[in-house]
């Protein structure tokens, strides 16, 4: 034939036959029978095809399953199963839906996105939808757009990888150290926080709980053994095996020049401050992560002073002594005790 | 046509299943709710019309009422057994929940009547796809002063321009009136998109930089298309500079936009990035100064010196003992 069908026009008919057939068909009765599967110009073409068509199908939800036709050792039937087909109805008003495309921009992932693009296709079919319900009732969420950055090449095999309860090993750039080592997990969770996408799972050499950030996996993530090679807990508690992440509320007393550190003032407990000695103010910001809040408010250099509590004054010195040493020595025994105007 | 075979035959599917169960429904209605164009409903329904069953006849086809389509309504007449709308991928429900959820989390703060929707959403959903979409768990920040982000939604629903104090990240507070236009929570941080007239264009606005906000009763302008850009776009006239840092400063690679990252054999890395802020560089290299082992050019290394110098010196003369006394007086 010089016309090619399109594939998914070809796709479609293969589901239509797959789903009306009595039995089952064989692959010579799709070869034949269904349309689109004639154009194969040979037996090799037609037979890479055929899975490549099967592979896509499975990929999209349509369960093809393969039935023995028993007697005859080649005769391997394929057919549709209608119930694993079936998507429940869902009727969902035009707020909800409008919801549900707002929910589907949530992914920064092309794959991700592929994905919920299509979910959202097959929701929209699964309605009973009253006429003329457009997607106008997006109004409910006016001006809202929550989405999370691209996790990476990783993701979709882990989060494979964790609904088929399978071992996974990758190469892993531990950051406290920087040492390259090759990891096998069982993995358990994906969890974006802060800006950073993490696995969480039970390293097999260590045999504990660990968690890996995404961005730090080099290379492919490759699954091994069986599916339902283990059993997750239960309950697994995401922040606290992103540890570093303390619950306590600490207050940190500042001294500020006025009009300035406008960002730290913004958390304040009062952001104007407190007049300290007419040329700086108190400004009082509650805190957890002394780490954090030390990076920044060493980021301010004179700017901002830490009057207490003593750790994190003791964080923010330290951390500018350091940078006191970046222009090699200079003035590399100066502290915090006799400081030299540079 | 670029469009994936995948991703049409799951619409040619649904479009018959929704039909199936919807009625005669306007072309344009079809189209708003599969979100292509009138023009691609038409091609959908074209390739519809010629499938079928093994054999082809007439009777074998998928067929639709001919004269309701002249009048710009489709109506399916024989779906060939396809009435049954496709379940959900796996994968798929665990991206779409995932999402729901962080969304859920983001509205519940704000507190207003999305939630409904979202709620009801949720549980449908949940009902239809089981329990697997706790494989992904995400947890969005929405930063900024709680009376900044109620004044700013408030904004966004009634379409009514705001004032606001901004400090930038160099550390420079101004005032400016803008048009809000959608407000992006991502990773860490919120972001306002907003039409500025002090800029004339538009801006992006970190909540938690947002001082102050008011709303002012003008209702907004019209703007031409969002551009809806959150990421930090390195200006590209900027100097390159170029660092070298210890492992455990990783989270430069990662959260500040660099040119190139290049790992090295002694465990270290480096980092190509283009400055058109020094002050900005000046923060970076103070917050991490423990971890840079080279600096390029030079100067940012002594400018970064200096400021830790000058800084020391304001700890030497403000001693936590002093406070107490003036803290009180204060307070």
């Amino acid at each position: 034939m010089p016309s090619q069908t399109p594939p998914a026009e070809r796709l479609l008919n293969l589901v239509i036959a797959l789903v009306n057939t009595p039995t089952s068909m064989s692959k010579q009765q799709v070869r034949s029978g269904v349309s689109g599967y004639g154009d194969a110009p040979s037996a090799d073409a037609f037979e890479r095809m055929f899975e490549r068509d099967k592979d896509t199908l499975r990929d999209l939800g349509v369960p093809v399953v393969t039935v023995d036709a028993g007697g005859h050792s080649d005769d391997v039937g394929y057919r549709i199963d209608l119930d694993a087909y079936t998507l429940e109805p869902l009727d969902l008003t035009p707020a909800e839906l409008g919801v549900l495309a707002l929910a589907a921009q949530f992914w920064q992932d092309k794959a991700l996105r592929v994905d919920t693009a299509r979910a959202l296709t097959k929701i929209r079919a699964a309605g009973r939808g009253s006429p003329g319900s457009g997607e106008a009732g997006t109004d409910a969420v006016a001006g809202l757009s929550p989405r999370v950055r691209a996790a990476g090449r990783a993701f979709v095999p882990l989060l494979d990888a964790i609904q088929g309860r399978r071992v996974v090993r990758f190469t892993y750039r531990a950051a406290n150290t920087g040492e390259v080592r090759e990891r096998e997990v069982e993995p358990w969770r994906l969890a974006a926080r802060r800006g950073g996408w993490y696995l969480i799972g039970r390293d097999r050499d260590r045999g504990a709980p660990r968690s890996y950030r995404l961005s730090r996996v080099e290379g492919t993530v490759r699954v091994t053994g069986t599916p339902g090679a283990f059993v997750p807990p239960e309950h697994v508690d995401v922040d606290a095996a992103l540890s570093g992440r303390s619950g306590e509320v600490r207050e940190a007393r500042l001294a500020v020049v006025p009009e300035r550190a406008g960002a730290v003032r913004a958390r304040a407990v009062s952001p104007r401050g407190t007049d300290l000695d007419g040329r700086r103010d108190l400004v009082v910001v509650p805190f957890t992560s002394r780490a954090a809040l030390a990076d920044e408010l060493a980021g301010y250099g004179d700017v901002v002073v830490v009057l207490g509590p003593p750790d994190l004054r003791a964080a923010v010195v330290a951390r500018l002594q350091e940078a006191a040493a970046l222009d090699g020595g200079a003035a590399a025994g100066s502290d915090a005790t006799e400081g030299t105007d540079g | 046509m670029a469009e994936r075979a995948d991703e049409r035959l799951v619409r040619l599917l649904g479009i018959v299943a929704f039909l199936d169960a919807a009625g005669a429904v306007t072309v344009d209605d079809l189209a708003t709710r599969f979100g292509v164009t009138p023009q691609q409903v038409l091609e959908d329904v074209d390739a519809l019309w010629v499938s079928g069953t093994p054999g082809y006849w007439p009777d074998d086809l998928i067929d639709f009422d001919a004269a309701s389509l002249e009048r710009g309504v489709v109506r399916l007449t024989e779906a060939r057994g396809m009435t049954r709308p496709l379940r959900l991928g796996t994968r798929e429900a665990v991206a779409l929940l995932a999402a729901l959820r962080a969304m859920r989390a983001t509205v519940a703060v704000s507190g207003d009547v999305s939630a409904r929707a979202l709620d009801a959403v949720l549980a449908k959903l949940t009902d239809a796809t089981g329990e697997a979409a706790a494989a992904v768990d995400v947890e969005l920040t929405l930063d900024g002063a709680p009376q900044v982000l109620a004044t700013v939604r408030d904004a966004l629903a009634r379409g009514r321009r705001l004032r606001i104090r901004y400090v930038t990240a160099s550390d420079v507070a101004t005032q400016r009136e803008v048009d809000p236009l959608r407000l992006v929570t991502q990773d860490e941080h919120t972001y306002l998109l907003a039409w500025c007239y002090r800029a004339q264009d538009q801006r992006t606005f970190r909540l938690d930089r947002v001082l102050e906000a008011e709303v002012v009763d003008v209702p907004v302008a019209t703007h031409r298309a969002v551009r809806d850009v959150v990421d930090f776009v390195p200006d590209p006239s900027g100097e390159l500079v170029r660092l070298v840092l210890d492992a455990p400063a990783r989270r430069v690679a990662e959260e500040v936009p660099v040119d190139s990252v290049r790992n090295l054999d002694d465990g270290t890395f480096e980092v190509v990035l283009r400055v058109a802020d020094t002050v900005w560089l000046r923060h970076l290299l103070l917050q991490v100064a423990g971890h840079v082992r080279h600096v390029e050019p030079a100067w940012a290394a002594v400018d970064a010196a200096e400021s830790a110098r000058a800084a020391l010196a304001a700890y030497a003369r403000l001693t936590p003992d002093a406070d107490p006394a003036s803290g009180g007086a204060g307070a």
